[in-house]
């Protein structure tokens, strides 16, 4: 079986948005996804973590090289890869029931399916009672979970979330990393699970989800490293355990030069 | 700050010193203008109260209100035919813009009033010469809004809804329209302040032509023309005067209402 997502000497550059000049972001990447696994993307800032998740998306053309699901080239979005944004990118027209069932209604789904689907999805992220509020009377934490509930309407085979959990408190993000497992199926054999690209800038969240940590570098960001995390699921006690420990500082230990130096440059 | 320490006064003082004080204001004025004989120039509060019971029991006020509103809605749907389209169109298209902003910001620094000699040489006094100036002055708050609302759409939402399976057709109608509501709501508002405005002035100029010519007074502006120079009603004027302030003061709460009524998620 082929690889559900690889990445074949990708390449990305873009004319930035204050100079005009050319930026590279992401130089020669290459790797291949295993089906049912958790990869967590981290790195510096500026090290083209959202750039490559966005090439996955289809929301960005690469500039070298390609993207291929199921072995096919990506050339736009596209249902079966849901999209978690950072900022929650929820519509702020539609109450929560109105975004959870927007992919279906948008791809045609009958009313009653879409329905009945959707106030499952809301139940399991535990926003019922909540149905008909608009985003803006959320708090970040409901938001984060609606912009969840709404991602998994389509039933995507990968899932790409960009920081999912950077803007909520640290008790919230603790509540929804062990919720986000639970969802993605930590108690379930690997073969039932979605794959999912996961960005983040913790380190330690990174470690406590993902099957393998991708370590990007600086501008123009490329591989550093592949690390694997063979702790034992389900993981949510896991987080006092020494071996999580001495993952999580082995990952710091990739990344600290170049974050030391991301804090300086992005000054100048 | 010795009236910060007064014990707080009772309702029925609250309401009733406010009254008593403008009623012995109201009663100094009539004495004031009657006593130096200048009534017939400066209007006094006992004539104001009596013409508008004679107008509106008449009906002459609403007839001429009808006759003026009727045309600031249709200018004001001219003014959206116009400009909303338009508005778009220059918002979307780089080189549209480039070529035809210069054109309608110079068109836009032209009051609309200055058009009424134009526009009664063109169009006649019937009342269309006063429906052209409406809507001019109605069609530039539109393209002001519509370019506007186009070009501060949020591109991740669109992203968000291409991930979720939108066509083009469902990101238009359900990611793009909504998105542009708000402010086109407001540039409605605006618009309509503007052709309210603007029917006064048009009326008030195209009637000083028909005064006395013994034909059909068709709205406010011609009545207060007619008031003025045939009738010599000081009274009226400034009875008109307080109904045209009402009515602006009614459309702009009822334009309000129906906004939080129409976009509750909207949250200004």
């Amino acid at each position: 079986m082929n690889p559900l997502i690889e990445l074949r000497h990708l390449g990305k550059t873009y004319a930035s948005a204050r100079t005009g000049e050319p930026v590279e972001a992401l130089a020669d990447i290459d790797l291949s996804l295993r089906r049912g696994e958790f990869l967590a993307i981290v790195g510096p800032s500026g090290c083209g973590k959202s750039t490559l998740l966005s090439l996955v998306a289809g929301f960005a053309k690469p500039t070298r090289g390609e993207v291929l699901f199921e072995g096919a080239p990506v050339t736009g979005p596209g249902p079966e890869r849901g999209v978690m944004f950072q900022d929650y990118a929820l519509f702020p027209w539609r109450t929560v029931h109105g975004n959870v069932v927007f992919g279906p209604w948008a791809r045609g789904v009958a009313p009653a399916t879409r329905d009945q689907r959707a106030r499952e999805l809301i139940a399991m992220v535990g926003l019922t009672g909540f149905e008909h509020r608009y985003p803006h009377e959320l708090s970040g934490g409901m938001r984060q979970r609606c912009a969840l509930a709404r991602m998994l309407a389509n039933d995507p085979v990968l899932w790409l979330m960009d920081e999912p959990l950077a803007a909520v408190d640290l008790q919230t993000r603790i509540i929804l990393q062990e919720e986000l497992l639970r969802l993605w199926g930590d108690e379930n054999p690997a073969a039932q699970r979605p794959t999912v690209m996961f960005v983040t800038h913790g380190i330690d969240e990174a470690v406590l989800l993902a099957d393998r940590v991708l370590v990007l570098g600086r501008r123009p960001g490329r591989v550093k490293a592949l690390v694997e995390v063979p702790l034992e699921r389900p993981r949510a006690r896991l987080r006092t355990s020494p071996e999580f420990a001495l993952l999580v500082e082995q990952v710091w230990t990739l990344i600290r030069d170049e974050a030391a130096q991301a804090i300086v440059e992005e000054v100048q | 700050m010795s009236h910060a320490l007064a014990p707080p006064l009772p309702t029925r003082v609250r309401i009733a010193v406010p009254l008593i004080v403008i009623g012995v204001a109201l009663l100094l004025w009539e004495v004031a203008v009657r006593a130096t004989r200048t009534q017939g120039l400066v209007p006094v509060p006992s004539g104001i109260a009596a013409s508008g019971l004679a107008l509106t029991t008449s009906g002459v006020i609403f007839e001429a209100m009808a006759g003026s509103l009727k045309r600031v809605a249709i200018g004001f749907a001219i003014g959206a035919g116009i400009g909303i389209p338009l508005g778009i169109a220059v918002g979307t298209l780089r080189p549209l813009e480039r070529s035809l902003r210069p054109v309608l910001d110079s068109l836009r620094s032209i009051a609309p009033i200055a058009w009424i000699p134009m526009a009664i040489l063109w169009l006649g006094v019937r009342g269309n010469a006063a429906l052209f100036v409406v809507s001019y002055a109605a069609t530039f708050p539109f393209i002001v809004s519509a370019s506007q609302a186009v070009r501060i759409v949020d591109a991740r939402l669109v992203d968000a809804a291409r991930a979720l399976g939108a066509s083009r057709w469902i990101v238009l109608r359900a990611v793009l329209m909504p998105s542009t509501l708000p402010m086109l709501f407001t540039g409605a508002r605006i618009a309509l302040a503007f052709a309210w405005g603007s029917i006064i002035a048009a009326e008030l100029a195209i009637g000083i032509k028909i005064a006395g010519q013994g034909r059909n007074v068709a709205g406010i502006g011609q009545l207060m023309v007619e008031t003025l120079y045939v009738k010599r009603d000081v009274d009226a004027l400034v009875f008109y005067m307080l109904a045209i302030g009402i009515v602006s003061l009614a459309i702009d709460a009822g334009l309000r209402r129906l906004q939080q009524r129409l976009l509750p998620w909207d949250r200004r």
